[in-house]
């Protein structure tokens, strides 16, 4: 056996070493990693074809109490359920001189010793503002065929939290009671975007107000709703609402079907391809390759087109 | 403290009503900080003792009513006996040598001193009024505004030593010396920890679990649970608990049951070094090329084990490190070891930098190692020490298994970093 296929078994009993060493493979952006990757997934399929996994979005402003959040949300659902398997992916913004990056947010995170059930990775947003990471996709890919759900928590500042979207099966916005300028912040675009909103800290005085704010807003901002969207209370301080909010997030997981992320591909082979080739790229997987979509299913899966993808730039420069 | 008194006496009058004035004065012992020594030419450290021990002494109006002095070694290692009695010995000849108790204030009618207390108070206000407009304290805390600003603070003094904008004597400036005679004798000037004192303290606290009444220590618990859950008095269970015999570690356990743990916010983010100039740009440039290397940008993971609460060194190297490129996971103080290496090894960290100012780095040391050698990760993640660590320890920390240890004589950050990236392009290498 190899010392990759020993990994990958390792991995699939969530050895944490193991599952961290594969993790930074699929955020490796050597074009060597891809054939490795390749050989990783093709192993984890090959077991694993009823695998069910749920990808949640976790996603609020700054100091709206998201990480402390997701801790004891997780620590409910692991009690819960004795089968369940968790792994959270916490993305955090870049310095742009440094290119460093400060991770906090394993700071809120309760420590459980030995506890493979729950695994927990930070990653740097690199280049992009706020939003995903790079990688944050690949790693996603990887973690669903191990996890019974992801939850990625992303800091929204902006546009940027339209990403998640993109890469998630729901999208939980975690608010804090507003003031006046946040409900302005709130109209710029980001209310369109969740499935369910969080009105943390709900034991603050001003959250009654905020709620009712937040509630009549919905029919303006989000004329395509059906149904207004669930509005959560919670407060990590008291407890409240957590249980409801932890059903929410455990239904969905109930509800998964499959774990590949085939569907999502596209778009985030269009992004890679911009990270990776900017404009020129877009305009050979554009023009000369018919679009994302169509120039993976002539493809062999994800990671041959972006292998394939190098060449297809230079035959087209030649 | 004369700025402090006097705005005390106002807040205590104005906004808390206080109208006896004997219940105003305000009534305070210091413990003098001991950021200001240095580990280079430690003999100078008597004399900046000597000048803080005044601060708090020379005026009679802000002066302390107890005053603890730090001894001259304590950028060295602990204090031994010997050095907390020479500093004993600086306050007793003050108080009885000297006849600085025998006068009203010296410094009444100052034009310097008041107009410095003036614009201390005029800014200290400004900050009190801001930290008002935030709530009050508690969210000042719970938001990390407070932390950061300490963290802001110590980052400029770090830059600015560093910069040479701020003379440090015997550190970055007049660095040549003879060697100090202090440091000679056989234990070389330095506390080292008596290793049967660990293993005595487990022994009482066998005894101590073994000879009490099990029953009354479970009830007492349960009592004190129930106290926390439904918000009456802690006191009378506690005092119940203290009865039983039941120890310190099960009666916060208990309540950490109730309560969870708190983590305060670190106040590293968001935060700037004022270091820049050529060798920054080439660390940059260097972490760059490792990151394309290793496929990743290199990772640290800072952590303070332990439950000493001196954080400075932990924050201003987490801040460095982003300061050059690193990616760095940091949580704050107060981890187990077994916390710090799992987080490493969930972040598939390159590096673990740890800093322990109490004394204890070699059983750390083996604890850190011991864990990652559990997870089979001792040879992919390096470990580097920095702290309050004798010389004579270095070598048991290499045999341990340490790469670099780092000590308050190593206060160039980017010597530091430089350090770290050249083991782990080295490690990369290998």
């Amino acid at each position: 056996m190899s010392e990759l296929d020993a990994l990958v078994e390792r991995a699939r009993t969530l050895d944490k070493g193991s599952v961290a060493r594969l993790i930074s493979l699929f955020e490796d952006r050597r074009p060597e990693a891809v054939r490795d990757r390749v050989r990783v997934l093709e192993l984890l399929d090959a077991e694993g074809a009823d695998r069910r996994c749920a990808v949640l979005g976790i996603t609020g402003t700054p100091g709206s109490g998201k990480s402390t959040l997701v801790s004891a949300l997780t620590g409910r659902m692991l009690a819960e359920r004795d089968d369940l398997s968790i792994a959270v992916v916490a993305v955090d913004p870049s310095s742009h001189v440094s290119g460093g990056s400060l991770l906090g947010d394993r700071t809120r995170m309760r420590f459980v010793p030995d506890e493979r059930r729950l695994f927990f990775r930070s990653q740097a947003s690199e280049t992009d503002l706020g939003g995903l990471g790079p990688s944050s996709f690949q790693v996603c890919r990887l973690l669903s065929r191990l996890f019974d759900c992801v939850i990625i928590e992303t800091v929204g500042i902006g546009q940027s939290e339209a990403d998640i979207r993109h890469l998630a099966d729901r999208v939980y916005l975690v608010l804090q009671p507003l003031g006046g300028d946040e409900v302005q912040f709130l109209k710029a675009g980001i209310i369109e975007v969740p499935h369910v909103f969080v009105l943390n800290k709900s034991d603050e005085p001003s959250s009654e107000t905020s709620y009712h704010q937040l509630r009549s807003s919905m029919w303006l901002a989000r004329p395509f709703d059906d149904e207004p969207p669930p509005i959560h209370r919670t407060s990590a301080t008291t407890g409240a609402g957590l249980e409801e909010l932890a059903g929410d997030l455990l239904t969905t997981i109930d509800s998964a079907t499959g774990c590949s992320l085939t569907e999502r591909e596209p778009y985030f082979f269009e992004r890679w391809v911009d990270d990776e080739w900017g404009r020129v790229g877009t305009r050979v997987l554009v023009d000369e390759l018919g679009g994302a979509a169509a120039y993976l299913s002539a493809c062999d899966g994800y990671d041959r087109a972006q292998l394939d993808f190098g060449d297809r730039v230079r035959a087209s420069l030649s | 403290m004369r700025a402090f008194g006097e705005l005390w006496d106002e807040y205590t009058r104005d906004r808390f009503g206080v109208k006896d004035e004997k219940y105003r004065r305000f009534r305070y012992g210091v413990q003098v900080n001991s950021l200001g020594l240095t580990e280079s030419q430690p003999e100078n450290n008597a004399w900046r003792i000597l000048i803080e021990a005044l601060g708090v002494t020379l005026s009679r109006d802000a002066r302390a009513r107890a005053i603890q002095l730090p001894a001259w070694n304590e950028a060295l290692s602990l204090p031994r006996p010997w050095d907390q009695q020479w500093s004993l010995r600086l306050q007793q000849i003050l108080a009885y040598e000297t006849d600085l108790l025998e006068y009203p204030d010296l410094f009444e009618g100052s034009v310097v001193v008041r107009s410095k207390v003036d614009e201390l108070k005029a800014q200290a206000r400004e900050e009190i009024e801001k930290i008002l407009g935030m709530g009050g304290v508690i969210p000042a805390i719970e938001s990390g505004y407070l932390k950061s600003a300490l963290v802001r603070s110590m980052s400029e003094r770090m830059s600015a030593i560093n910069t040479g904008e701020q003379i440090v004597v015997g550190l970055n400036k007049w660095t040549d010396g003879l060697p100090s005679p202090l440091l000679g004798g056989e234990d070389g000037g330095i506390f080292t920890l008596d290793e049967s004192a660990a293993r005595d303290a487990i022994e009482s606290l066998e005894r101590t679990r073994a000879d009490r009444d099990p029953q009354r220590v479970e009830a007492a618990l349960e009592a004190l649970k129930a106290a926390a859950r439904d918000g009456s008095s802690m006191m009378e269970p506690s005092i119940e608990c203290a009865l039983a015999r039941v120890t310190t570690g099960e009666w916060a356990g208990a309540l950490r049951e109730v309560f969870g743990e708190y983590r305060p916010a670190t106040g590293v983010e968001g935060q700037q070094l004022g270091l820049s100039g050529d060798r920054v740009d080439a660390l940059r440039d260097r972490i760059a090329k490792l990151a394309d290397r290793l496929g990743h940008r290199p990772r640290i993971v800072v952590g303070k084990p332990g439950l000493d609460g001196h954080s400075n060194g932990a924050e201003v190297i987490a801040v460095s490190a982003r300061h050059v490129g690193f990616d760095v996971i940091y949580s704050g103080i107060r981890l187990s070891p077994d916390e710090i290496v799992q987080s490493a090894v969930e972040e598939d960290a390159d590096v673990i930098g740890a800093s322990v100012l109490s004394g204890s780095h070699l059983e750390l040391a083996q604890q850190i190692m011991d864990r990652l050698a559990e997870y089979g990760a001792a040879e992919r993640i390096a470990v580097v020490f920095g702290g309050i660590i004798p010389k004579g320890d270095f070598d048991k920390l290499a045999a341990i298994g340490v790469r670099r240890v780092f000590t308050p004589s190593d206060y160039e950050l980017i010597d530091i970093m430089e350090s770290i990236v050249g083991l782990l392009e080295s490690n990369a290498a290998a």
